[in-house]
């Protein structure tokens, strides 16, 4: 797509606006830079105070790799449709959107490029600060281009992975006046439990990592960090990028078709 | 006592007003009880991959579990609703008219709202205590509960604190959404024992921003491996805490101009 295209079709003014709309709210970045960084640096101090299990192939470089990469890839792929749109169709801001010749849902995805990339301003030095002080003790010359590339390829595929998952769930407001109870349990919950939030998903047990290898949780989080440190053959990346790219196609149709029957059924109150 | 009686009133005016919306009401209990549930399976899971934490193995992590979701539970009862009216007061103006009132302005910003959603937990968390007390990993033993309950009020007493700052933040300010999440990110320090920080992050937790009190010092002694000099220097550091937080309180107050109307 070429800029003047991009520039015509509005989108690229709507994502500008999107990002000034942000920085008004610099106090909320601070606060959201707080919840990004603080549960991986309590989950990192705990991980390498345990005695591990005899199965655990971690080692204490493994686990700072991770959670330093934790707080970025949590961004990066990190999506709010699901409070965005069910406030949207409660105050009935939804039905100006939808007068807008624009196509509504893809709003929710430049606010959430803007956001997440504004986010980066602060996460990449931080990032690289808290590198500079374990350098030592962690591992990176495995690090080749091609593995990089992959890196970067796993985690547009977990952003777009969230964001159909968290969107069909905020699609559901046209029928539940409260998501977020379900997006507690579908999104939140079983995403922090085998997406690796908690426990990094080489280390569960065999039984349990290949119920979370087969659920898109993983690659929303875990697998693009797999991927940089290096532990995974080409084989099962590949593996992984088939797997989330099903699920991605899922539920896009899903959304699709919940988009198309919800907005029937869509009485645009409130206003 | 006229004080009290007016903050019985109040509380029993949000109750009769959240009655009103009994669907969200259930709602919001059933969310709160997932919560607890995650919480739980967290430390399931995470025993999956580590046999023991800093010295604390599954068993006793439980505990810890019950004591912070005990801790949680009376703060989001408490001062939770109250954190939340904080920042549309300050907005609307409603402080200004607060302030002019015959009573203490502290003890209805801080009280003045109370929220029973989260009833559900303690009784969970009590009930995970109780669990672990019939194993016989809490053991029977006066000392121990008497230093686990000297635990508990220091516990809510330094989140009281937190609250003070944080509403002395949201009037200085003039506006400060979403305190709550910044509270519960702090709470998410105090999820795992204290003992997994380096040595001065454990100091600093220890002593000027006394995260080791909130759970794992109570959980400590109701265990009976807390020594009563630490729990009681807690108490000492949280009373002084309390003290100091309503003096800044005070000043805030002193010096706030109004905003909204």
């Amino acid at each position: 797509m070429n800029m003047a295209m991009f520039k015509a079709d509005g989108k690229f003014a709507v994502l500008i606006a999107y990002f000034k709309i942000i920085l008004t709210y610099r106090a909320m970045m601070l606060i959201h830079a707080i919840r990004l960084l603080l549960l991986p640096l309590v989950l990192a101090s705990a991980w390498l105070s345990i005695e591990k299990t005899a199965s655990n192939p971690y080692s204490d470089s493994d686990y700072l790799l991770y959670y330093l990469l934790v707080p970025v890839i949590m961004n990066l792929t990190d999506s709010r449709v699901v409070f965005k749109f069910s406030q949207a169709v409660k105050d009935g801001s939804l039905n100006r959107e939808l007068l807008k010749p624009f196509p509504p849902l893809m709003s929710y995805l430049l606010e959430s490029l803007a956001n997440n990339a504004l986010q980066l301003l602060y996460l990449v030095p931080f990032t690289l600060v808290f590198w500079l002080f374990v350098r030592d003790r962690v591992l990176l010359g495995h690090l080749k281009p091609s593995l990089l590339l992959f890196f970067v390829v796993a985690i547009i595929i977990g952003t777009l992975a969230r964001l159909v998952v968290s969107g069909s769930i905020a699609l559901l407001s046209f029928w539940i006046e409260d998501v977020t109870t379900l997006n507690l349990i579908l999104n939140g919950g079983i995403w922090a439990l085998l997406g690796g939030m908690i426990v990094p998903v080489a280390t569960f047990p065999e039984n349990i990592r290949h119920i979370a290898e087969l659920l898109p949780y993983r690659y929303m989080l875990s697998f693009p960090i797999e991927i940089f440190s290096g532990r995974l053959s080409n084989s099962e990346i590949y593996i992984g990028f088939a797997t989330a790219t099903f699920w991605i196609i899922l539920f896009a149709i899903i959304m699709h078709i919940i988009w198309k029957s919800g907005l029937k059924t869509y009485t645009a109150y409130g206003g | 006592m006229r004080q009290a009686s007016i903050i019985l009133h109040l509380w029993k005016a949000t109750i009769i007003q959240s009655m009103e919306y009994r669907a969200s009401f259930v709602f919001a209990i059933i969310a709160n009880f997932f919560d607890f549930i995650f919480g739980l399976l967290q430390y399931l899971v995470f025993f999956t991959a580590a046999k023991s934490i800093a010295g604390w193995d599954s068993d006793q992590m439980l505990v810890l579990y019950g004591v912070f979701m005990l801790v949680f539970a009376l703060h989001f009862i408490l001062l939770y609703p109250n954190l939340v009216a904080m920042g549309d007061m300050v907005n609307s103006g409603n402080l200004d008219l607060l302030l002019t009132k015959p009573i203490n302005a502290q003890l209805v910003v801080s009280f003045k709202r109370i929220s029973l959603e989260e009833l559900g937990s303690i009784g969970t968390a009590a009930l995970l205590l109780g669990w672990q007390f019939y194993r016989g990993i809490i053991v029977a033993d006066l000392g121990n509960f008497l230093l686990f309950g000297v635990g508990i009020i220091t516990s809510l007493l330094l989140i009281y604190c937190m609250f003070l700052l944080l509403i002395c933040l949201a009037v200085l300010m003039e506006r400060l959404d979403n305190m709550s999440q910044l509270l519960w990110s702090f709470f998410s320090l105090a999820r795992y024992p204290v003992e997994i920080y380096p040595n001065r992050i454990r100091y600093v937790f220890m002593s000027f921003f006394p995260v080791a009190f909130i759970a794992t010092i109570p959980a400590s002694a109701l265990l009976g491996r807390a020594s009563s000099v630490t729990v009681w220097s807690g108490f000492a550091l949280a009373i002084v805490g309390v003290v100091g937080c309503s003096w800044l309180w005070r000043c805030t107050i002193k010096s706030y101009t109004s905003a909204g109307g």
